[in-house]
């Protein structure tokens, strides 16, 4: 009720016709129902779309749609196509928690091949020379030094509080929150990473 | 047919096979000496680091652990596999072969790898057509790591900064000061004189307190005309003080004038030559680096040069000097006295260092701060009508709070810091005066050989003392950034342009305007061509239409007809002649390039229309324009065609830029000419004069048009389908039309959405 005039005010558009026009165009959602994921010949993911499309894609992958702010809802599900040798969408998983647990250890071993990061959980030295900076730190995969041009687009915004760092071959070294590195550690990172 | 194995003779460094997989080829059946290629990956399919060994031979590809065990499930026998690729993923990549229509990962690897495995991609490709294969190619030194000591280089082949003499760099610097180098010399032996006269005010103390200010000394029958005698010395020595004081003075003001003066003059050069120097390298160079980097370099780095001439002039260098000429006059003062002061200077040196290391980077954190509260206001303002329309002014203020307060934050630091540290040093500063009062006190009040004027004369001096010491500290640091800064100038002035014109490159006068593409290949990174095998013959005066989807190379084509790269294999041709031995002004002067975005210059409409041809007379830019219907619109400026175009030419719309643009092709009168999608970007009203405005340029010139709009393309005498680098379809409209091909579908699509737009 509109409290001016005392009439019933008109009603809003149902949100939900805007949602469903945009599911019509939108991306398509794969559920267990409708979606069978297996490992398949060479080890492969393969992915089974069941009902009136019906079809069977091999050597799908994995690419995660969120990768930081919800790195295991969303997943979209993707193949080459060798034909026009183009990179396709079959479908994205919103929620990968409601299929099987083998259709999950798949999917999940896809992504493991998608995403190479190291995540580093202790910064032990920095040294900057050449306009480079000599990084040794202790990541999840071990200890590891690398080094990366000392510049702004080399150490990149990981959600709020995080960063990920490419050495100069371009591989990735993320820290999900800075602020939660030991506080001498962070105290050195920023000081060369102050952005 | 075999392929045949080269050796190849170069830069290479061949990892040869570790015994452990050399065993376990033999237990896979597979002779060591039949292997012909191989490289070894840094990660195993999982994603976990470890060394696996990609091991080919001319019948199959093996992946095998360097620990030697058994050889992973993706081996594969080479006539099974339609193509071998690489898949980059994020953070890594697959060498994947195609078998059964299915991409199977033959071995992981990460970026620092890439470029390693791409040469195996290009040789496992090259044995799977049966053409001779060389490990060396895969082994080849990388052209981005210094040979010598692995340091990634600034850019490809250029001089490593490690291992370039920092010495030789000083060298190279003063050699290229050479022209100044006699008012550099000046201004060094001004800097000296300086010194001499900074020396002077405490030595005339020591003389005015010890025998003009001295109390008692004289008898009492003297004592009149003693006084009268001491007041001549009290004006004497108060006049060389004044003297002093204010040649030191002059002294400053003529050094601080040439410093200024030869500073501004260096880095003028130096940008003129950088500028010079980087206007020649290609289009490719202007890719890898990006225009901020440039910038910084012509502009930012030369600027290293004049604070090289201000440190000559009264920086670090002039502090060196002044402590050891201080310390030598201190301990020839009195050396025991001299030696307190030393007490302090681990403090003063402690401090300092603290400071640049703790206090001091947190002022590009500030900096950083403070830039982010503008950008983000100018992004907020820029866009307040999306702000307001979307209603997210309270989204925006949250934004711009949590900026402001990160500022604030990083600023109550810096400022509690510096409150916190200044008081520190001026201790330590004081300490050192005090221990000088405290020991020089007694030794005055004993008599053992100071004297008040010498205790006052070391104070005066010990406060000249620890100030150029402290910024010694930092010496180093500015050494490094001005051998850094230097170091990147010579970079770009040491790297030859990418595509130097021929020593015997011919002159081009008169172009008929045939072009002829023969297998050409190219990709920007060589490992990943762009353009594949690509054969096409324009005739003079034809026009041909070039149409493909989004990145299928067809903008690549017309920068390999421009010369803008060099193409990797086949040929090129204009009237006959590869491109590669025409002098690539004539060429240029021959094609006319009207692209999406017109880019326009800040400068008159005229400057602009002529920039091509600055001797253009005002009829011929007059009869440009209106050729290119342009002319009505520039009339209706209030200063027509002297009117000013601002950055990239604002100040028009995109059609009005984009006639502007054809005018100045027009006036070029190329015989080649190439429209790069020059109506997509405009309105359908805009579009219309525009293809007026084209038809006019096009006529008796060799035409190549990009389109997107295929409506423009039906009256081409040819038209190319372009498709992942490759010609898909060529001919005229109606006979790829009869092909229902790729052009065929184009079409029907674009004549449906035409359709739909005309209903709504």
């Amino acid at each position: 009720m509109s409290a001016s005039d005392g009439k019933p005010e008109a009603a809003a558009t149902p949100s939900l016709s805007a949602a469903a026009i945009l599911r019509q165009v939108g991306v398509t959602y794969l559920t267990p129902d409708s979606t069978e994921i297996y490992k398949g010949t060479f080890s492969l993911m393969h992915v089974a779309i069941r009902g009136p499309e019906s079809n069977l894609f091999r050597g799908v992958f994995a690419v995660r749609a969120f990768p930081v702010s919800q790195p295991n809802r969303f997943i979209s599900l993707r193949y080459v196509d060798v034909l026009d040798n183009k990179e396709h969408e079959i479908g994205v998983i919103e929620d990968l928690s409601v299929f099987s647990t083998e259709a999950q250890k798949v999917v999940r071993d896809a992504l493991r091949k998608q995403y190479y990061e190291a995540e580093i959980t202790r910064i032990l030295a920095i040294r900057w020379q050449f306009n480079l900076l000599f990084f040794e730190v202790e990541t999840t995969l071990g200890r590891q030094e690398f080094m990366m041009r000392w510049s702004y687009d080399r150490a990149q915004s990981f959600g709020d509080d995080g960063k990920v760092l490419l050495d100069v071959f371009e591989n990735r070294y993320v820290i999900p929150d800075v602020s939660k590195l030991p506080q001498a550690d962070s105290e050195t990172f920023q000081r060369y990473i102050y952005w | 047919m075999s392929p045949e194995i080269k050796a190849e003779s170069g830069s290479v460094n061949v990892q040869p096979l570790p015994d452990t997989v050399r065993s376990r080829l033999v237990q896979e059946g597979v002779r060591p000496e039949n292997v012909c290629l191989w490289a070894e990956s840094d990660l195993d399919l999982s994603g976990v680091p470890a060394w696996v060994w990609v091991v080919v031979t001319r019948d199959r590809v093996l992946a095998i652990p360097a620990n030697g065990e058994q050889a992973t499930d993706n081996s594969f026998e080479i006539q099974k596999v339609s193509r071998f690729k690489i898949r980059s993923t994020i953070g890594s990549a697959f060498l994947q072969a195609l078998v059964e229509g299915l991409p199977v990962d033959v071995a992981r690897f990460s970026n620092a790898r890439r470029e390693r495995f791409s040469r195996l991609l290009e040789q496992l490709e090259r044995l799977r057509q049966g053409e001779s294969v060389s490990v060396d190619r895969v082994y080849e030194n990388s052209e981005l790591l210094c040979e010598k000591c692995g340091l990634p280089l600034p850019a490809p082949k250029a001089p490593c900064p490690r291992c370039i003499k920092q010495g030789a760099v000083f060298v190279r610097t003063l050699k290229m000061l050479r022209r100044y180098l006699v008012w550099v010399v000046i201004l060094f032996a001004l800097m000296l004189l300086g010194i001499a006269l900074d020396m002077m005010p405490p030595f005339l103390t020591k003389i005015l307190v010890d025998d003009v200010l001295k109390v008692g000394a004289q008898p009492v029958a003297d004592v009149q005309g003693a006084l009268a005698d001491r007041k001549q010395e009290l004006l004497l020595v108060v006049l060389c003080l004044v003297g002093a004081t204010l040649a030191r003075n002059v002294l400053n003001m003529i050094i601080g004038r040439m410093s200024s003066t030869v500073g501004t003059s260096i880095t003028f050069d130096i940008r003129c030559k950088l500028f010079d120097r980087v206007q020649q390298f290609s289009i490719d160079y202007y890719d890898r680096h990006p225009v901020g980097n440039l910038l910084q370099r012509v502009h930012g780095d030369a600027e290293a040069f004049h604070s090289f001439v201000n440190q000559v002039a009264g920086g670090y260098l002039l502090n060196v000097l002044r402590v050891i000429a201080i310390g030598i006059v201190l301990f020839s003062m009195n050396w025991r006295l001299a030696s307190f002061i030393l007490l302090p200077i681990p403090l003063v040196i402690l401090g300092t260092a603290i400071y640049w290391k703790r206090i001091y980077p947190r002022y590009y954190k500030l900096s950083d701060s403070s830039s982010k509260v503008y950008s983000t206001l100018n992004a907020i303002f820029s866009g307040i009508r999306l702000v307001k329309a979307f209603s997210q002014e309270k989204k925006e203020r949250d934004r711009f709070v949590k900026n402001i307060d990160y500022y604030r934050g990083t600023h109550m630091w810096v400022q509690k810091s510096v409150s916190t540290f200044s008081p520190i040093m001026a201790f330590i500063f004081s300490l050192g005066g005090l221990i000088v009062w405290y020991a020089g006190g007694q030794l005055v009040l004993e008599n053992r050989g100071v004297t008040l004027g010498t205790l006052m004369a070391f104070l005066a001096y010990l406060s000249m003392f620890y100030g150029p010491l402290q910024s010694l500290t930092d010496m180093s640091n500015w050494l490094s950034g001005f051998l850094a800064a230097s170091q990147r100038v010579f970079d770009i002035l040491d790297t030859p342009p990418a595509m130097e014109d021929q020593p015997d490159a011919k002159p081009l006068d008169r172009v008929t305007g045939s072009i002829e593409l023969d297998r050409v290949t190219f990709g920007y990174d060589p490992y990943n061509p762009v353009i594949k095998d690509v054969s096409m013959r324009i005739d003079p005066g034809q026009m041909i239409g070039i149409v493909g989807k989004s990145g299928s190379g067809k903008s690549t084509l017309i920068n390999l007809i421009c010369r803008f790269y060099d193409i990797q294999k086949g040929s090129v041709r204009i009237d006959g002649r590869d491109v590669r031995e025409l002098r690539r002004q004539d060429l240029r002067r021959h094609i006319g390039l009207v692209l999406q975005e017109p880019f326009l210059f800040r400068a008159s409409i005229a400057e602009n229309i002529a920039y091509g041809r600055p001797d253009a007379t005002p009829q011929e830019i007059l009869d440009a324009a209106k050729a290119a219907y342009a002319h009505d619109f520039i009339m209706r400026q209030p200063l027509g065609y002297d009117t000013q175009l601002g950055e990239r030419g604002a100040g028009l719309s995109g059609g009005e830029r984009q006639r502007v643009s054809i005018a100045r092709a027009l006036l070029c009168n190329p015989a080649i000419l190439i429209l790069d999608e020059a109506t997509s970007s405009v309105d359908t009203e805009s579009e219309q004069e525009i293809q007026r405005a084209l038809a006019v340029l096009c006529r008796g010139r060799t035409t190549i048009a990009i389109a997107h709009r295929l409506s423009t393309l039906k009256g081409a005498d040819r038209i190319y389908v372009i498709d992942d680098g490759r010609v898909a379809e060529f001919g005229s409209h109606g006979e790829l039309m009869d092909q229902k091909g790729i052009y065929y579908k184009l079409v029907k699509i674009q004549t449906e959405l035409a359709r739909l737009e005309d209903k709504v």
